[in-house]
């Protein structure tokens, strides 16, 4: 019986406990943006010169690898979900072709973010320099670090579709993997016009 | 629809593309930053809805991401808009 499109699931994709890791980072990263957002407006002339001094560009450019990376990832996750069970291999192959992508996004992440701290860093610029800039190294690095985890489990995952591991009905640990980078696509998606753009 | 994916794609990436401009070209204002934050709220639901595949579950799940992203976006912008009481 094909699925109904109009009925509600019963539970988010994914194990269910990957969800509560996904609200509990959401409310810290939350808090941390607010951090940043209220500690602003008690000496904005030195947020707005501090920003100046950040790479619009490299944060731009890492907004459409990271938002790009989310829609590899959930081509690859639908590459497995409307497998049938005679498509087996071929969905895992189509998947394993997606993830391989997205992982390469992540690694491009990485090199324009590590780029971006050479030149910060390289500039004497630390936690202590101002409240700024210890905000921005704490969101940006802490973000880094959960989308290097990220790809290291999109690479797990693209691991096991090469040995066609996901079976019809069978494709929980891909949603999990997915949720996970898409929850980091969406944290970048409000840290990005915060840090970098808002004066 | 079947492209949707690639029209949610388009619209994260022109949304992108416009926040980056409004910082490049230095246009932003009060009034763009309240642009900006809405294009924000736009972006995260989309990932919200049709990345992470919120859409179709029950309304108890989606509602969470939804609230904190509505909740952030709103008191950043109370943070940004709220008068600044001048020091003693």
């Amino acid at each position: 019986m094909a699925k109904s499109t109009t009925l509600k699931e019963k539970y988010p994709p994914g194990d269910f406990a990957i969800w509560i890791i996904i609200y509990v980072e959401l409310v810290t990263f939350g808090l941390l943006f607010l951090g940043y957002a209220f500690s602003r407006r008690a000496d904005v002339a030195m947020f707005n010169e501090s920003q100046l001094m950040l790479n619009q560009t490299s944060g731009f450019i890492n907004t459409l690898i990271l938002v790009t990376s989310s829609y590899f990832v959930i081509k690859a996750v639908k590459s497995i979900t409307s497998m049938s069970e005679e498509n087996g291999a071929e969905a895992n192959a189509k998947a394993s072709k997606w993830l391989l992508l997205a992982i390469g996004c992540g690694v491009a992440f990485g090199f324009v973010k590590g780029a971006e701290f050479y030149h910060i860093f390289g500039q004497g610029i630390n936690l202590s320099t101002n409240k700024f800039f210890m905000f921005y190294i704490m969101l940006t690095a802490f973000h880094f670090m959960h989308v290097m985890l990220g790809s290291f489990v999109l690479f797990i995952i693209y691991k096991k579709t090469k040995t066609v591991g996901y079976t019809f009905g069978d494709y929980r640990g891909i949603e999990t993997g997915a949720s996970y980078w898409h929850m980091v696509d969406l944290l970048w998606i409000v840290l990005f016009p915060l840090v970098y753009i808002i004066r | 629809m079947k492209r949707y994916l690639e029209l949610v794609w388009a619209i994260l990436a022109i949304l992108t593309v416009f926040a980056y401009l409004l910082g490049y070209l230095k246009i932003i204002s009060t009034f763009f930053v309240a642009v900006l934050l809405g294009t924000t709220f736009i972006k995260g639901q989309l990932v919200i809805d049709y990345f992470m595949g919120l859409k179709d579950v029950r309304l108890r799940y989606r509602i969470i991401p939804t609230l904190w992203l509505s909740i952030i976006i709103t008191l950043i912008g109370v943070a940004y808009y709220l008068p600044i009481a001048p020091s003693q």
